[in-house]
């Protein structure tokens, strides 16, 4: 029966690509450099523009969880990456402890916990239908508690040699956390157009009932999208701790809010069923470079905040106005 | 036979599970915690209880229009920051300070409540984008926990009247007083009507952008008391202290039997909500959990608070097939 889903005509993913929001959003990146330029030079130097894109690496790898749960559906979000993401932190250092022996354990720790926390709230929100924003929101208090737990407070161990030059070496200038994000964009998108999976879960994201009627469980599916969404998280956590080095506790809490924006920022309609991960790249991008601006300009937390916070009311409303038109 | 479909009838209504609930932890507190139907135990939980039991009653008018408000415990904190930061001490002062508090949050929500009416994005990504802009402004007003609450204004709070009425039981009496008079108005009705379906209340003639609007204004008023309330208890401004009630009003009003798809539930339910989340907060405090497992607990049962309000809705569809 569930033979009948084909993947998408590449056709349809170029269009989506060449959709004016993305337009928007590359502009937006280049005027942003541009700006950065004349307020503090050397912005647009290559070595701080390779700076910038390995920062949006680590937001970009969290984003792609966030971008598969919005496209399955139902309202679905995941307010819970932040909290995964330090969990994974904390987890992935607490096995490491500077032992590159040790990687595997800590990879599997860190993703195996991300997975489990993501089951969760997928059973929460596809079998029990608590709304995903609800049960991940909850789910965030529970991951940060347990972060506590685990810890004690003091998260301990660093990061082994092997993942420091991961997460912030280079090779030929460029950091090797970018080719990586190359090869994750690149696997992404076959994922998405080419196999049947990413036709099943557009399927499931345009509209659940004729996916259900074309024999596909598709309770079953949106409870492994939020899995694979807290297993990506986990391993972004296990990443983002061979930038930093060693971990602290909410390491990850930044990433909820831009991972929601450079989301919708991509294209990706938050009704689900439609977007590209390019896109929702593409945004992480622009955020990183808008922080990074922001940064130079010396402001503070409070104005990240109400700028972020801004984009996605403007980006949310201005989608809903081109809809109704 | 007639006492029959009473107790049927009770076992049916969508408040039931919930006072089930009230009575057991009713008991279990009173079990653990030391001089439960005292007075002044009972003047002390009502302190807490009051700010958890209005942001439900707010929460829940929003929800039973079909929306939801997720900038609520934001905006709480932005209004004890703007009244910490402006109160001095003369009466004209706090009199000034608490009217400009109160249309504070009348503002806020009815920012929501404009571009959700009108506009019509997803109230829960609307709200969560607006949640993180109140939070940004009140930490660039106090980037620090600070500001001036005279101790004339904040001890009122703890105050009790003619010997017997504490003044948190008397905000609450203020806002039940509230909710039955919005039971008399025609407008509070098409609240249900819009959010057991849109097209419906639209056909009939119901202006729909309208009816959100007024909700959130409803849902404004539950949150300029709840804010007054923590100005009260905290006694400070911080850009923090309402974090905890975007999520604990949601809880409050499932538990209370709000159905979240709009449309169906009570007041009374909301403010039984409100009161069971009050006492499960009270078990953590008082079984000597220590402060790292609490923040887990909280979670916890709020998710268990969330899967029991969603039993009545699955055994229904259980019955359907």
């Amino acid at each position: 029966m569930s033979n009948h889903v084909q993947p998408r005509p590449l056709s349809t993913s170029i269009r989506s690509l060449a959709s004016n929001q993305l337009a928007i959003a590359v502009a937006s990146i280049i005027a942003l450099f541009i700006f950065g330029e004349i307020i503090s030079p050397g912005f647009l130097s290559f070595g701080h523009l390779m700076s910038v894109l390995r920062l949006s690496v680590f937001l970009g790898i969290v984003a792609l969880g966030q971008a598969l749960v919005v496209m399955s559906g139902g309202e679905g979000i995941d307010l819970s990456v932040g909290s995964v993401v330090s969990l994974g932190v904390c987890i992935s250092s607490s096995l490491l402890l500077g032992k590159d022996a040790n990687i595997p354990a800590a990879l599997l720790g860190a993703v195996a916990a991300g997975f489990a926390i993501g089951l969760v709230n997928g059973v929460g929100v596809s079998y029990v239908g608590i709304p995903p924003l609800i049960m991940t929101l909850a789910m965030a208090s529970v991951v940060d508690g347990l972060s506590l737990i685990y810890t004690g407070g003091y998260p301990r161990g660093t990061a082994p040699k092997l993942l420091e030059a991961l997460g912030s070496g280079r090779v030929l200038n460029i950091p090797n956390i970018l080719l990586l994000w190359v090869v994750v964009i690149a696997a992404a998108t076959l994922v998405l157009f080419r196999k049947r999976w990413g036709a099943i879960l557009f399927g499931v994201g345009a509209n659940g009932i004729t996916a259900e009627l074309s024999g596909i469980n598709v309770k079953r599916f949106r409870m492994f999208v939020y899995g694979i969404c807290g297993a990506i998280a986990g391993l972004a956590g296990f990443f983002l701790l061979g930038y930093t080095g060693t971990p602290y506790l909410s390491l990850g809490a930044p990433f909820l809010m831009t991972s929601i924006a450079a989301v919708a920022i991509g294209g990706i309609s938050l009704a689900g069923g439609a977007g590209s991960y390019i896109g929702a790249a593409i945004g992480c991008v622009l955020l990183t470079t808008l922080s990074s601006i922001l940064v130079s300009l010396r402001t503070t937390e409070a104005v990240r905040q109400i700028v972020y916070g801004s984009l996605v009311f403007i980006i949310v409303v201005a989608y809903t106005r081109r809809k109704k038109d | 036979m007639k006492a029959h479909r009473v107790v049927r009838g009770l076992l049916q209504n969508s408040s039931f599970p919930s006072f089930l609930m009230l009575v057991l932890l009713i008991i279990l507190n009173a079990i653990i915690q030391p001089g439960f139907f005292s007075f002044q135990v009972f003047r002390m939980n009502f302190m807490t209880f009051t700010p958890l039991i209005l942001v439900s009653l707010a929460q829940a008018t929003v929800i039973l229009v079909g929306a939801v408000d997720l900038s609520l415990g934001a905006g709480i904190s932005l209004v004890t920051v703007v009244m910490a930061s402006l109160m001095q001490d003369s009466t004209l002062s706090m009199v000034l300070v608490t009217l400009l508090g109160v249309a504070a949050a009348l503002f806020l929500s009815l920012f929501n409540g404009f571009f959700i009416g009108y506009i019509g994005p997803p109230p829960l990504i609307m709200t969560f984008a607006t949640s993180t802009m109140w939070f940004g402004t009140a930490l660039l007003i106090m980037p620090t926990p600070g500001g001036h609450i005279p101790q004339a204004y904040y001890m009122v709070y703890g105050k009790t009247l003619a010997g017997f009425l504490p003044v948190p039981v008397l905000i609450l009496l203020v806002a039940v007083a509230f909710c039955l008079l919005l039971g008399r108005i025609k407008a509070f009705r098409h609240l249900y009507a819009v959010g057991g379906s849109e097209r419906a209340a639209r056909a009939s003639g119901i202006n729909v952008a309208g009816t959100k609007i007024f909700a959130f204004f409803v849902s404004g008023v539950f949150i300029a008391l709840a804010a007054l309330c923590v100005v009260g208890q905290t006694a400070t401004g911080d850009a923090r202290s309402g974090q905890g009630f975007t999520l604990n009003s949601v809880a409050a009003a499932v538990i209370g039997g709000i159905a979240f798809s709009g449309g169906k539930g009570n007041y009374v339910g909301a403010i039984i909500g409100g009161i069971i989340l009050g006492l499960l907060i009270n078990i953590i405090y008082f079984a000597n959990i220590t402060s790292f497992y609490q923040e887990f607990m909280k979670g916890v049962i709020i998710i268990v608070a969330l899967l029991f309000g969603a039993v009545p809705r699955l055994r229904r569809e259980l019955s359907h097939h």
